[in-house]
């Protein structure tokens, strides 16, 4: 049952990942942190651009659609849609390169 | 005139090639490398590009290469001290007084003292 010959999942069964299902509170935090971070260089952008009378297509397209890390739902932050999932959500983490790509929107009504 | 400072945050290991491409052209190749960049549209779309690997500060100046590393070099810890100047005969009295402490006959008899404790009255030098 004990020691290093136990039989479990992973000793059994070869390569076995777990990924938890839900985020961890610090991997939370983290996550709002990188969003806010996100939220800093669009408005340094903006700001700059501004001073000097100048717009950008997709700067002005990014404030019009996307919310900030202040204006989303914790649902939104912390999970995505998933049409396979029950209920329709699965964590965010759950996406490849989650903590370097933004994904803020989802279907409306999921 | 104002200029972006980028510095790459995260790397882009495993990102399309697309957005290496983009880094690429900021000239950005290694993590918290900064580069400049003149405050213009076409500088701001390409880091709307890579917007979560970069920190973006807009600042008046340039700064070169070696003076961004001395902002990230830490603290010594320590400092030189230099000999205060003294004057001139003083210190060859200074000297003289520590000469003579050296030759002093007491710090030697006391040496002899104890070789002749050790070994029970014979000395030998």
């Amino acid at each position: 049952m004990f020691g290093a010959f136990r039989a479990t999942n992973s000793l059994s069964g070869g390569l076995l990942w777990k990924i938890p299902w839900r985020l961890s509170p610090t991997q939370k935090y983290r996550q709002r942190q990188r969003l806010k971070a996100v939220d800093d260089v669009v408005e340094t952008l903006s700001t700059a651009l501004a001073k000097k009378g100048e717009t950008l297509k997709s700067l002005e397209r990014w404030k019009d659609e996307m919310p900030t890390e202040a204006e989303m739902l914790a649902k939104d932050k912390y999970t995505i849609f998933d049409r396979k999932e029950k209920r329709y959500r699965k964590g965010i983490h759950k996406l490849p390169k989650w903590t370097r790509v933004s994904q803020r929107l989802n279907p409306p009504g999921y | 005139m104002s200029y972006f400072r980028i510095t790459l945050h995260r790397s882009a290991i495993g990102l399309p090639q697309r957005t290496r491409a983009v880094l690429a052209a900021l000239g950005l190749h290694k993590r918290s490398q900064t580069v400049y960049h003149p405050v213009e549209a076409q500088f701001a779309g390409m880091i709307m590009k890579v917007k979560e690997l970069v920190k973006v500060q807009e600042v008046d100046k340039k700064l070169t290469k070696w003076e961004v590393q001395a902002e990230r070099r830490p603290d010594s810890g320590f400092y030189l001290e230099k000999m205060a100047p003294r004057m001139e005969d003083e210190g060859q009295k200074m000297g003289g007084r520590v000469l003579a402490r050296l030759r002093g006959e007491p710090e030697e008899s006391k040496v002899v003292e104890g070789l002749t404790r050790e070994n029970g009255g014979e000395v030998r030098i």
